[in-house]
């Protein structure tokens, strides 16, 4: 746990990005790196490594080499060079940290989840929300989620733009920081109709909502005209960054494949795709979007009534969609139970290393951060848990979460959080 | 059964091809003989190119091309179907009061009966020819009573009172607690008219003592005593309503239908009970998502009546069909429809709905038992009404085809031997 | 070794039963009721719950109870079969605080039972057998001196016997989830599915008393009804004795004495207490300890800062390992949750019940913390550091304890109920799942056959006729056979 040094904030400072009239010339997002702060070079050697690299490499046992924040080796156990310290454990199985793609503790509360003033509201943020090192993120670290993309409610249709950010147990927004912005948050369905004023109530005046504005984003890229408001939406018209939607049903998630892919071309995903939104997994699939799933895993009478218990998480996998991934929708499920999410769709027919997938490479690779994170692998950032056992069985604890080369938790040293 | 052997004869056949004028203009003879394409007897299956012999309004002959007596006006209708007429032993057609919650086992669905309304006659004209009228209200409301839809009064519209005793029953301590103690108040009654008995006697035993005694006093003697006073014969105590009624279920004398409204309660209704011998139907709504079939099989092996709609329904949770009717016939359940509602459009369309159920996998034979024989049986009017056999009651519905088709209309409706006026063709 | 003397009985057991069968079917006949029932569970590897663990064992079950349990037991020609090979065997779980719906089903008749009135003619219960309404409830925490041969099984009944939906779509969820006995508002009702007789257990072994932070005034009310109720509990010993010389000496009045203290007192009762805050743990612990009761908890939330004087108290909790309290900012000693609660209160004494968070069934789609993964719960108190035997007993018999049904079921042992379930695997494992389910010796839930999760990883038909003779051997698969038989179908299209 380290503080931040007065220099970081300098640092931080001088990268305020400013407007210009050649807006568009970033083709990446805000980042803010921390300057690299002197952190021990860890050795970490462990029963079983599983990399959820292309390979799907696991090492029994395998060995890794964090240095400067990143990792440096990942293979065979070799001997422990000078200068690192070691951490062995023989029975303990390392994974990358997860990802959760859908998260609202950034904030640390149900409070500043919503700012319902216009139906859309492309223009704002979470950034002024974030609570770093809140309790919520604490206790996700001690339980290996390592990355969240943070981000508003679902009270209007767009609601804005979300931060990717590490939990860090004692940080500061600098600090924590992954991407800023990390991507839009759009509710399609299942939310919106119930707060939306003249226009809004039902799907014909929601899909009109979004149509019109993002017609207008395109048109501003296309013409490279500038509008404050339009700013991050025309970025995503761009491609330049990615768009999460929240929606549900068979004609729901339908819907919104057939918009933001098929009529926008945009970077999007599907998230939540409940109930019986399984239905038009295959349509989904062939239009190659990605589905973040959760908080509901199954689907038994609402839609289409099956009357059985529907693994709705095998399901999308099964139809093929890519990239499938999970979310908690934290905090409707507490943001340390993302593992769980993993287990009971594994209980309701996944495959079990499917599942890990989906909560490390697959949301990472969902919004084009896996150079960063998502797996073990030589060059990206040092994001691991080290688990007593299967990360999937709630009987397994975390006993050691490392961020960006730092341990955030260890659970001889802090006590068990989760 | 006596087999008359008959001539074919010049029969005064009243021929008719336009299909509006279905009944015949005159009335019946006392005798006359029907010849039809086909008689769904119900009783003894299809008949093809039925005979039937009718005289003084009851069937004395029912057969296969049988010959005719010369002499004997026979109508000819090679092209009709015939089958008893439709009985609904569950209605309130007509009825209009409404009824509270209680236990009032007396209480006679006639009394509120009142002739002569225009639906009786179009139930008639639609060939719901017996109607089993039920009383108002929860718990026990009383019994029904079985009418004809041909009566203009009362003595001509009733033909059996008491049919049944109305229950309704739920899977809980206060419906199960009403049986039990209905039952209980039997045995104390029973009790009572025991302990009557044993006072009357010893009543009567002292009476005798005493009598010896005065008949050997002198007048002095007498004049100073009382003289002994005859207890008289026994009069056994009547049991109040409650008491009386369960008493005649016990005996046999009444039957009771009850309602429930899911498997559960089946069970239920079997353990209060318990020991009681009783004749008894079973009276299931069928709502969507019931799930009956559970007892289906127990429905079978007692040999349950179960009054039911032509309904198809849905697995619980689910948008699945199933047809229970059809499975409760399977499993050797005694099924007995009555119509999807109880008003004249439901009762019209009825054996259409029962048509629907035969398409989606019911036995049609059962089905049409259903709508005839078995709510005869359960009305105890089946001596008279519900088939076609020798002795019962000509009261039967025309068909120009398959009873159960949509295409099929209704071309006449005879009552006791009498072609109804207006019959609808439907 | 209590293993191997449970084989030599088991043999000789075995022995018996096959003389008796040696005979011709007629000996089998009871004179005056049906034949006796069997069904046995072949081959599993069965943990009885109790700590012990027989592999690849058979469970013999007769008339609803656990008639043996051993090796090469010998079966009853006409003996029930279910193979439990390569698959474990679990006592029934005992979810406490379960929805009603469970019995009452989806078409409730609309009685809503809230506040339940047991049944309160002892004729009702026991006929004419000279006893006490309070001799024959048993006292729920001596279950060595119980006895029940006096209550048979379908003469005990509570409000829920009547109103039991034995086909209630919720019961085949939580049996298929390896629920078989659940309490229902005070009672102990056992999910007989397809059956309304004898299904409610006990009534009313929970008590609720009130001891809050927030009400100083009932704390101190409620030590004053522990004070009196103890006196007169002396003063009635102490006339016992007097009364034998003396017979005219009065016997002390019970007035302004609370009945329910004294059923407490004399273990007719437990009292539960539902508290949460560390301060309250401790008042009820040293009320318990000086009055001489044992309490039950319900929540327990800080029972981990206090766990030893709990331990003292021989208190019971029952609590759901994953509920959460952020420790409030302004303390500093420790308070709020922890994962950890079950693990350390166990280590300390206290027996420990585990609950979901959800004690309904969810149908919306949220799977992980409701009644149907209870088995998951128990398994976040082993991440907590529980053992697995406690976890085990947390979601089987110590619930069956605090209902005072633990005579009956809870763990697989002899003259138990045979209420058993079937799995693929571990039952703690989040892959497991229940592939059988028999309560009282009737087979009430086959995975394969109802519609809920058939479809789920379906087992391999297998199927084995009652009284046929389970094999070992299974025959290998031909591998090469299938791919060459593949590779000509293939040309054949050419």
């Amino acid at each position: 746990m380290v503080a931040l040094t007065s220099l970081t904030l300098l640092v931080a400072g001088t990268l305020v990005p400013g407007v210009s009239d050649d807006a568009y010339a970033d083709v990446r997002p805000i980042e803010i790196h921390n300057a690299p702060v002197a952190t021990p070079s860890l050795a970490i050697r462990c029963g079983r490594v599983l990399t959820m690299n292309a390979g799907d490499t696991i090492l029994d046992p395998g060995m890794l080499l964090v240095e400067n924040g990143d990792i440096t080796y990942v293979g065979a156990p070799i001997e422990v060079p000078a200068g690192f310290e070691s951490i062995e454990l023989d029975q303990a199985w390392v994974t990358p940290g997860f990802i959760d793609l859908h998260s609202h503790i950034q904030a640390g509360g149900w409070g500043d989840t919503n700012d319902m003033v216009m139906p859309t509201n492309a223009e704002f943020s979470t950034r002024p929300t974030i609570v770093a090192g809140n309790p919520n993120v604490r206790r996700a670290c001690a339980a290996g989620v390592t990355t969240i993309f943070g981000i508003p409610g679902s009270g209007t249709s767009i609601s804005g733009f979300g931060v990717l950010l590490k939990t860090k147990t004692e940080s500061t927004y600098e600090g924590a920081v992954l991407a800023d912005p990390g991507g839009m948050k759009v509710a399609q369905t299942h939310n919106p109709e119930r707060r939306s004023g003249d226009m809004g109530a039902t799907r014909a005046g929601l899909g009109w909502l979004l149509e019109e504005i993002n017609d207008r984003a395109a048109e501003a890229r296309d013409l490279g005209t500038f509008d404050p408001a339009l700013a991050n939406l025309t970025r995503v018209h761009a491609g330049e960054l990615p768009v999460l939607i929240h929606c549900a049903g068979n004609e729901g998630v339908a819907n919104t494949v057939r918009m933001w892919k098929g009529r926008y071309d945009t970077h999007c995903a599907v998230s939540h795709g409940s109930f019986d939104g399984w239905y038009a997994a295959d349509y989904v699939a062939s239009m190659g979007v990605p589905v973040n799933h959760g908080p509901r895993t199954f689907n038994f009478n609402l839609g289409m009534k099956e009357g059985r218990f529907v693994g709705t998480s095998a399901a999308y996998v099964e139809a093929g969609v890519p990239l499938f991934s999970l979310n908690t929708d934290a905090p409707v499920i507490p943001q340390e139970e993302l593992f769980l999410q993993g287990s009971v769709s594994v209980h309701h027919g996944a495959d079990a290393y499917t599942m890990l997938k989906a909560l490390t490479i697959h949301p990472a690779r969902t919004f084009g951060i896996e150079d960063r994170v998502g797996s073990l692998e030589v060059g990206k950032d040092a994001d691991l848990v080290i688990w007593t056992g299967d990360p999937l069985d709630p009987r397994t604890r975390a006993e050691v979460v490392v961020i960006d080369g730092e341990v955030q938790y260890q659970r001889t040293h802090d006590g068990q959080w989760f | 059964m006596k087999m008359r052997n008959l001539l074919v004869g010049l029969a005064c056949v009243l021929g008719t091809q336009a299909p509006l004028l279905a009944a015949p203009a005159s009335p019946t003879p006392d005798l006359f003989a029907l010849r039809v394409g086909r008689a769904e007897t119900v009783s003894q299956g299809t008949i093809e190119h039925a005979v039937i012999l009718i005289e003084n309004g009851k069937i004395v002959t029912i057969g296969q091309d049988l010959e005719i007596e010369r002499g004997i006006r026979v109508i000819d209708r090679p092209d009709w179907v015939v089958t008893p007429g439709f009985v609904n032993c569950y209605s309130r057609a007509g009825m209009s009061s409404s009824g509270g919650s209680g236990t009032q086992p007396s209480v006679q669905a006639s009394t509120e009966l009142y002739p002569r309304q225009p639906i009786y006659g179009e139930l008639l004209a639609a060939g719901v020819t017996t109607l089993g009228l039920y009383p108002p209200g929860n718990q026990i409301p009383g019994q029904a009573v079985v009418v004809s839809t041909a009566g203009d009064s009362l003595e001509s519209m009733v033909v059996r009172e008491g049919a049944y005793l109305k229950v309704l029953m739920q899977s809980n301590s206060k419906s199960k607690k009403t049986l039990r103690d209905g039952f209980g108040k039997a045995d104390k009654h029973l009790e009572a008219v025991t302990e009557a008995r044993e006072k009357h006697e010893k009543a009567k035993d002292k009476y005798d003592d005493e009598l010896k005694k005065w008949k050997k006093y002198d007048d002095e003697e007498k004049a100073k005593k009382k003289e002994p006073v005859d207890p008289g014969d026994f009069l056994e105590p009547e049991p109040d309503d409650v008491a009386g009624a369960f008493l005649d279920l016990r005996e046999g004398e009444l039957n009771a239908m009850f309602s429930i409204r899911k498997a559960g309660d089946y069970l239920h209704l079997i353990d209060a009970l318990d020991e009681e011998q009783l004749s008894w139907s079973l009276r299931v709504p069928l709502r969507n998502d019931i799930d009956l079939y559970e007892v289906a099989e127990k429905l079978g092996a007692d040999e349950r009546r179960v009054v039911v709609e032509p309904r198809l329904t849905l697995m619980p949770w689910t948008a699945r069909e199933r047809n229970i009717p059809a499975e409760l016939d399977r499993a050797g359940a005694r099924v007995v429809f009555i119509p999807n509602g109880d008003d004249l459009v439901n009762q019209e369309k009825w054996r259409h709905h029962v048509g629907h159920l035969v398409k989606r996998g019911m036995d049609p034979q059962a089905a049409l038992a259903a709508m005839t024989h078995e709510p005869a049986v359960l009305l105890g009017v089946d001596e008279t009404l519900g088939s076609l056999d020798v002795g019962k009651e000509a009261t039967m519905l025309f068909f120009d085809g398959d009873p159960f088709q949509a295409s099929t209309s209704l071309k006449a409706v005879m009552h006791a031997g009498d072609f109804v006026e207006e019959a609808s063709a439907q | 070794m209590k293993t191997m003397k449970k084989q030599l009985i088991g043999g000789a057991l075995g022995l018996t039963l096959a003389l008796s069968f040696a005979a011709p079917s007629l000996a089998l006949r009871v004179d005056d009721h049906e034949e006796d029932a069997y069904l046995a569970i072949v081959g599993g590897d069965i943990f009885a719950g109790t700590g012990e663990v027989l592999r690849g064992a058979t469970l013999l079950s007769k008339n609803g109870k656990i008639e043996e349990i051993g090796y090469d037991l010998l079966l009853p020609d006409d003996c029930e079969t279910i193979d439990a090979h390569g698959m474990r065997v679990y006592p029934g779980l005992v979810a406490l605080s379960a929805t009603t719906r469970l019995t009452q089903g989806t078409f409730a008749a609309g009685v809503e039972i809230h506040d339940f009135v047991p049944h309160e003619e002892h004729a009702e219960i026991c006929g004419d057998c000279g006893k006490s309404f309070e001799e024959v409830v048993p006292p729920a925490l001596d279950p060595g001196e119980f006895s029940t041969e006096h209550l048979a099984v379908d003469a005990f009944r509570t409000d829920f016997d009547d109103s039991f939906d034995p086909f209630s779509g919720y019961m085949v969820m939580a049996l298929g989830n390896g629920i078989t006995t659940v309490q229902q508002s005070s009672a102990a009702v056992k999910l007989k599915r397809g059956d309304i007789s004898g299904v409610s257990l006990s009534e009313k072994t929970l008590t609720s008393q009130s001891w809050s932070g927030s009400n100083p005034a009932g704390k101190a009310d409620l030590r004053e009804k522990f004070r009196l109720a103890t006196e007169y509990l002396a003063d009635y010993r102490r006339w016992e004795e007097a009364v034998k010389s003396d017979k005219e000496l009065k016997e002390p009045s019970k007035k302004g004495i609370d009945g329910r203290i004294l059923d407490i007192l004399q273990g007719r009762t437990m009292a539960r207490f539902s508290a949460n805050d560390r301060d309250d743990l401790l008042g009820i612990a040293r009320l318990a300890q000086q009055f001489k009761f044992r309490p039950v908890i319900q929540g327990c939330v800080e029972g981990w800062t206090v766990a030893e004087e709990l331990g003292r108290a021989g208190a019971y909790a029952i609590v759901t390992p994953r509920t959460r309290r952020d420790r409030p900012e302004t303390t500093t000693y420790a308070a709020g949750s922890s994962i950890e609660n079950a693990a350390i209160l166990t280590r300390a004494g206290v027996q420990v019940a585990v609950v979901p968070a959800n004690t309904s069934i969810d149908m919306g789609g949220i799977s992980g913390r409701d009644l149907l993964s209870l088995p998951l719960e128990a398994g976040f108190a082993i991440r907590g550091g529980m053992d697995e035997r406690s976890a085990l007993e947390s979601i089987t018999v110590i619930p069956a304890r605090l209902l005072g049904i633990d005579h009956r079921v809870g763990t697989l042992e002899l003259g138990k109920d045979c209420d058993a379930l079937i799995t693929d695997g571990d039952l703690l494992h989040y892959q497991t799942f229940v592939q059988y389910t028999v309560v009282e010796g009737k087979l009430v839930y086959d995975k394969q056959e109802e519609v809920f999760y058939s479809h789920i990883r379906p087992r391999p038909e297998a199927v084995v006729d009652p009284g046929e003779e389970v094999s070992d051997e299974v025959e290998p698969v031909e591998a090469e056979e299938t791919v060459e038989e593949v590779v000509e179908e293939e040309s054949d299209e050419e």
